[in-house]
């Protein structure tokens, strides 16, 4: 369960409405995730970060399938996946497959960030593997 | 930063000692490491009082639930110099990843610099009681809200999902793997100090193993051990009058992290990036290339970091590593081979963190490998950890 504290409230409060935002510096208007305590593009010691929405379309990196959590409160198995944004490339969110541990998946593969509520106001990002229309 | 190490073959390593790599120790770890640490200045040929200098890096690297106690679950240079009864002019550690080699980095400059005559360095692992990495962590806070609720925690699904990403683009195959790991546990089996002395694995015992992080699976981690190794160090021109052959430093090279990820997210393009970075630093930092070495001992400590180090200093394209694997082309037993598991790695010995490498550079370049030892021993490599955190030293046993 995720501890939000000052800095990054905003993202917790958009994902507790299923909005995934990237962090962008005041700075230099560059975005990151997640957010560092000076900015990863300028090194701004003060990037106070600004959390705008981002379209949830991403690609598959690679992923892990995980049979064992060393975290308790976890159901194995379950699959990690290690994907890119496609609205920024450089920025890679890593979360779990809502689509199941025999999913079929391949480098390049298109998903889409969903949300998992694991309690009231509290959700974290995940993927779907996106359809071919 | 750039050409030639000004103090290229004028520090040596003159002396070792190892203890006994177990599962669980019967006592504190500190106790070992002052015997230890006592053997190997007696092995130099000195006596405690001589030692002027104490480098180590004492990090107890888990994820997991541990109390950190000096003298039990570390043992730091100050803690060590102390209960030796040493009176040093110097008692540094290295923080960070990369330990070994970060360290040695130190003790280096020390002996160059004129810091200390003489330094024992040393390295001393804790394998703390119940799982290793396991946690019972319900809140998330800091930098780990933006992992851990995902379920993306400890160090093995990170590895996991960069050597997918590795098998997917190159194609390699889980066999390649199996050979990899078969090496380094058949070396370490020779290996008498070795928790894995004696136990050799077979591929067909790799296959039948579960994949608990797919494609990874148990055999692919080294395993926690608690165990004590000590060199000594000292200039080349005091090396010269101690009973054993110098192996000299000629150069030596670190890597750090460059970009902003979620922590404990090592991908592969990271990895492979500044391992191009360290490579083209420590060649010229050593005034060799990856076809002037004999002893490459390449870091383990998640088998597919062989794979990386392997491409990035040269040894293999981009890509090749598995296929060379395959190929038998690190097979200690082949005289023609590059022989980058022959000291047994981590995986071989036990999670002794870099360690094994070292010390199989040493042994080899000194002579003292006993029934392992190789012909052609004039030059070695020893890595630790990963190119964006970890580093190499380069040796060599002539000191022109
Ligand atoms: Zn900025």
């Amino acid at each position: 369960m995720p501890v939000p504290d000052e800095q990054s409230a905003p993202f917790w409060k958009a994902a507790s409405d299923h909005v995934l935002t990237v962090a962008k510096c005041s700075k230099c208007d560059q975005a990151t995730l997640p957010p560092d305590l000076t900015c990863p593009h300028c090194h701004s010691t003060a990037p106070d970060f600004r959390f705008v929405p981002v379209e949830g379309g991403a690609r598959i990196r690679t992923w892990a399938v995980i049979r064992r959590s060393f975290l308790s409160g976890f159901k194995v198995p379950f699959v990690l996946v290690d994907a890119e944004l496609d609205a920024y490339p450089d920025l890679r969110l890593i979360g779990q497959l809502l689509d199941g541990a025999d999913a079929k998946l391949s480098i390049g593969a298109p998903v889409v960030v969903e949300f998992e509520d694991l309690a009231p106001g509290i959700s974290v990002p995940a993927f779907r593997l996106k359809v071919a229309a | 930063m750039s050409g030639l190490f000004k103090a290229r073959n004028e520090v040596a390593l003159v002396g070792f000692a190892h203890s006994k790599v177990v599962r669980r120790a019967d006592r504190p770890l500190g106790v070992t490491a002052v015997e230890t640490a006592r053997a190997a200045i007696a092995d130099a040929g000195l006596s405690v009082d001589m030692i002027d200098g104490f480098v180590s890096s004492p990090l107890l690297p888990t994820s997991g639930d541990h109390q950190v106690e000096d003298g039990v679950t570390t043992v730091t240079s100050a803690w060590l110099s102390q209960h030796i009864g040493a009176d040093p002019a110097y008692a540094v550690g290295f923080q960070g990843i990369g330990q070994l080699t970060g360290s040695l980095s130190i003790a280096i400059n020390a002996i160059a610099s004129g810091a200390c005559d003489y330094v024992l360095f040393h390295r001393a692992l804790h394998n703390p009681q119940g799982g290793y990495n396991d946690s019972a962590m319900s809140q998330a806070r800091g930098a780990m809200q933006w992992a851990a609720p995902q379920g993306f925690f400890g160090a093995m699904p990170a590895i996991a999902m960069a050597y997918n990403e590795y098998c997917q683009r190159y194609g390699a195959t889980r066999e390649a793997m199996a050979h990899l790991v078969v090496e380094a546990r058949k070396n370490g089996a020779r290996i008498p100090w070795s928790v894995w002395n004696g136990k050799p694995l077979t591929v067909d015992q790799y296959m039948a193993e579960e994949m608990i992080f797919e494609p990874m699976c148990r055999l692919d981690a080294d395993m926690p051990v608690e165990g004590v190794a000590c060199f000594v160090l000292t200039s080349a021109e005091r090396a010269r009058d101690l009973p054993h052959r110098p192996v000299y430093v000629s150069g030596f090279a670190n890597g750090y992290p460059r970009k902003n990820r979620t922590m404990i997210h090592w991908t592969l393009d990271d990895m492979m990036e500044a391992g191009d970075d360290l490579s083209a630093r420590l060649w010229e930092n050593c005034g060799l290339g990856p076809q002037d070495i004999d002893i490459p001992q390449l870091y383990d400590g998640f088998s597919p970091f062989v794979y990386i180090w392997l491409e990035s200093l040269g040894f293999c394209k981009r890509g090749a590593a598995h296929e060379f694997i395959l190929s038998g082309g690190i097979d200690s037993d082949r005289a023609d081979s590059l022989p980058v598991m022959s000291g047994g790695g981590a995986i071989g010995n036990g999670r002794m963190h870099g360690v094994p490498q070292m010390l199989e550079c040493y042994l080899q370049l000194s002579g003292r490998a006993g029934e392992r030892q190789r012909e052609r021993a004039t030059t070695g490599l020893a890595c630790h950890s990963t190119p964006h955190f970890g580093g190499v030293v380069v040796y060599s046993n002539d000191p022109g």
